[in-house]
């Protein structure tokens, strides 16, 4: 019974401290987290009716009778991503693109109101397309978007934008008539975007900054013309814990990891408390790092 | 010089897994009615072959002579083989003229026995069917290969005494899935492709970068390993200039070795005879000389550059040739900026509803209003997302070519087309999927579409951008929800170009 106790209190006092350690310098300091395997944007999947997307916490039940068309694309160098196509498996009745763009590698941070508006002066300007709804606001699972609608050639097309962690995620809508466009859009009711836990800060250019300790450069690394872009996750101790080669050769993929996982940062803080970041570089060969601004 | 084969390949495979999605996939089939059809190849005049409007007295000489050189056909004597595609660059680059693409009887047939060779024409290379050159996907050992395998050789030939070397196994490759086909690339107007700047380009692929966010449509430029540069021509955008197209498919289309590319590429001791390189730069004036002093003392690779650097932009139908394109033949640049290319929107289309024939004349049934309207919807639906309408060239050396803006329906970037258009051949930045956007002026007369030629169908080339991982397929999406009528429309316009 004694024996009990002692390690009861134990395993008591290592509860306390894990959780006081993890108030102070994040949950990457736990063991269970530093080995879990980050989600990447495009692991998004489609079960049972729901699109769901781990990096961004999103839950999106398609309209009724959808499922998955033809993949899209692999990443883009800028970090554009196709993450799903959606279409009726029975008569036509539109599509559902979703796609993102990484904000970190397309020019200038523009907030999702200024991109929306951005949008409608040019897509105003394609020969023979309607703007049928002005840039508006809206909310998806609680998050501010921004809903604008246009049509042409008889095809009716709504897109919806929001932020999430610095990525600029849109939903376009195309449907055969005014009507249909509405009751897919309408689906966008349904969404939720879990909040299981609070994604890490993402912060432009972190890594060219001075938070930067170690930094090793990638060995043996192919030539490339363009710079390779990549996002890490740098724990609350400075740590890299997760790298996510966003568009590269398999060798130069695998070169990148095995460095980026060896740079260190200062921890970054919030109020006092250690938190992570979420950063985006761009890699040149011998491991330079490119502005992305 | 030799054909520029561009090929592209496409597997069995790939092409039944395009079927089995569009069959799969409601959304994607055809909205109401029954399909349009391509109006086939555009009639009359070829609306292409003619110097670039502008040229000097000089420059149109040197174009008249490079353009003979490009028409010549070469034997072992001048540097032909040991192993080639085909005998000189006019016999891929000739359909609807000299500079053009895949004529509509394949001369690789016939040269495959001339001058007492025995060669046997593999079972892709038909009479009717497109010229093509062939690439292995991989080496024997699993490796990457991606190189182009010359068809035949010059053992039996008359002009090859004492060369006795094989053919590869083209069947052995084919049932292996590891043979990949590309036809010839057009050559019309690449003086102006050549001219624009990469902040132009860059520009261009920025202006529309909004449309493309809703679209799927991402892209990016190849660019030279060296300078960093973008390179622009070929299937993969993968050549960076004229001259280095020119050198090197002298060299693997035809086997003749140049300045550029000096080595031969089969160096049988009984076949590879010559002194190289067989095509050197002329210390003393050639007979060319007689049409253009400086033609005399070039090289072919540099001749055959000038012809194409030379050429007019294809001319759509209806559309006054050439126009207005830097009148004055001064060296200096001018400020204004010049049109080549008469807006596409003025013209008479092909015959919509006939078969595909080629040659068949336009007929009234389309009429100027449907290729306008064609144009509206190609632009609406997203196909100008990436066949960009308009470039403007830079200042260039050569007057005609300054600051003219042209419509090569091209951004002349590179794009993920999928599996379906998949060749597994890396170049450059372009890997096995991706896939420079094809350049859509003078659609209208050609024969063969795709990098592979694989159909003379501009319906079904539209259906073949849709694959798993195309950027394309939310166009393609688009397009097959329209109204036939537009769908119509579209390939009207098409072969107006």
């Amino acid at each position: 019974m004694r024996r009990l106790l002692q390690i009861g209190a134990v395993a008591s006092v290592t509860a306390v401290l894990a959780v006081v350690l993890a108030w102070r310098y994040g949950e990457t300091l736990l063991p269970f987290a530093v080995t879990s395997a980050a989600p990447d944007p495009q692991d998004g999947k489609v079960a049972g009716g729901v699109y769901t997307n781990a990096y961004f916490d999103l839950s999106y039940p398609l309209p009724r009778g959808f499922g998955e068309g033809l993949a899209g694309p692999d990443p883009s160098d800028s970090g554009y991503y196709v993450l799903g196509n959606f279409v009726p498996q029975a008569a036509p009745s539109g599509t559902i693109l979703v796609t993102a763009q990484d904000t970190f590698f397309a020019g200038p941070h523009r907030d999702v109101a200024v991109a929306a508006k951005e949008f409608r002066e040019s897509i105003s300007q394609v020969e023979g397309m309607s703007i049928d709804r002005e840039p508006a606001e809206m909310t998806i699972g609680n998050r501010l978007a921004w809903r604008i609608d246009f049509s042409g050639v008889g095809l009716y097309r709504a897109m919806v934008s929001a932020e999430m962690r610095c990525h600029l995620v849109s939903i376009t809508f195309t449907a055969p008539d005014p009507q249909a466009r509405e009751t897919l859009a309408s689906s966008l009711n349904h969404v939720s975007l879990a909040a299981g836990r609070d994604p890490p800060v993402c912060i432009r250019n972190y890594a060219a900054g001075d938070q930067l300790i170690r930094k090793v450069a990638p060995t043996d690394m192919a030539p490339s013309p363009m710079p390779i872009p990549a996002r890490i996750i740098i724990g609350s101790d400075g740590a890299v814990r997760h790298v996510h080669v966003i568009r590269a050769t398999e060798g130069q993929r695998k070169t990148i990891e095995q460095a980026l996982r060896q740079w260190t940062f200062k921890p970054h803080t919030v109020n006092g408390r250690a938190v992570e970041v979420e950063t985006g570089l761009a890699l040149r060969s011998g491991g330079a790092i490119t502005s992305i601004d | 010089m030799a054909k520029r084969t561009f090929a592209y390949a496409c597997s069995l495979t790939s092409l039944t897994a395009i079927l089995v999605a569009s069959v799969a996939l409601p959304s994607l089939a055809p909205a109401q009615g029954r399909g349009p059809t391509d109006p086939g190849v555009r009639g009359g005049a070829a609306g292409a072959g003619n110097p670039i409007t502008g040229l000097t007295a000089e420059e149109g000489a040197f174009f008249n002579a490079a353009k003979d050189v490009f028409e010549e056909t070469e034997t072992v004597a001048d540097g032909l083989g040991p192993r080639f595609n085909l005998d000189s660059c006019v016999g891929c680059h000739a359909q609807p003229s000299s500079g053009g693409s895949s004529p509509p009887v394949n001369p690789q047939v016939a040269v495959a026995t001339a001058q007492g060779a025995k060669n046997t024409v593999p079972a892709f290379i038909t009479a009717n069917g497109p010229v093509r050159e062939v690439r292995f996907v991989r080496n024997p050992d699993g490796s990457p290969d991606g190189g182009v395998h010359a068809l035949f050789v010059t053992t039996g030939r008359s002009d090859a005494p004492g060369c006795n070397i094989t053919q590869p196994n083209f069947a052995a490759a084919v049932a292996a899935n590891n043979a990949v086909f590309r036809i010839p690339t057009p050559t019309f107007g690449l003086g102006l492709v050549e001219a624009v700047t990469d902040t132009a380009l860059q520009a261009s692929m920025a202006a529309n970068s909004q449309q493309k966010r809703a679209l799927g449509i991402s892209g990016r430029f190849n660019r030279n390993g060296n300078d960093g540069t973008i390179t622009r021509f070929g299937w993969k955008a993968q050549n960076k200039s004229l001259l280095i197209f020119s050198g090197e498919a002298y060299n693997v289309e035809m086997g003749v070795t140049n300045e550029l590319f000096p080595q031969e590429r089969e160096e049988n001791t009984g076949c590879a005879t010559n002194a190289l390189p067989e095509s050197p730069t002329p210390v003393v004036p050639n007979d060319l000389a007689a049409t253009s002093p400086a033609a005399g003392f070039q090289s072919d690779a540099v001749l055959f550059a000038a012809f194409m650097r030379l050429l007019a932009p294809p001319t759509p139908a209806g559309a006054t040739p050439a126009v207005a394109a830097a009148a004055a033949p001064s060296s200096t640049s001018t400020s204004s900026t010049s049109t080549v290319v008469a807006s596409a929107s003025s013209v008479l289309p092909a015959a919509a509803g006939t078969t595909s024939t080629a040659a068949t004349s336009s007929s009234t049934s389309a009429t100027t209003s449907t290729v306008a309207r064609g144009q509206q919807v190609f632009t609406n639906i997203g196909c100008s997302a990436c066949h960009t309408r308009s470039l403007t060239s830079g200042k260039s050396s050569t007057a005609a070519l300054t600051n003219v803006t042209f419509q090569p329906y091209s951004d002349f970037a590179v794009h993920d087309m999928g599996d379906g258009l998949a060749d597994g051949v890396s170049q450059g930045a372009a890997g096995g999927r991706e896939f420079r956007t094809a350049p859509l002026w003078g659609v209208g007369q050609r024969i063969f579409f795709m990098h592979d030629g694989r159909t003379k169908d501009l319906n079904v080339a539209i259906a073949q951008h849709a694959s798993r991982g195309s950027e394309a397929n939310q166009v393609v999406q688009n397009y097959n929800a329209l109204a036939a009528t537009d769908r119509q429309a579209v390939l009207n316009f098409l072969r107006s170009l």
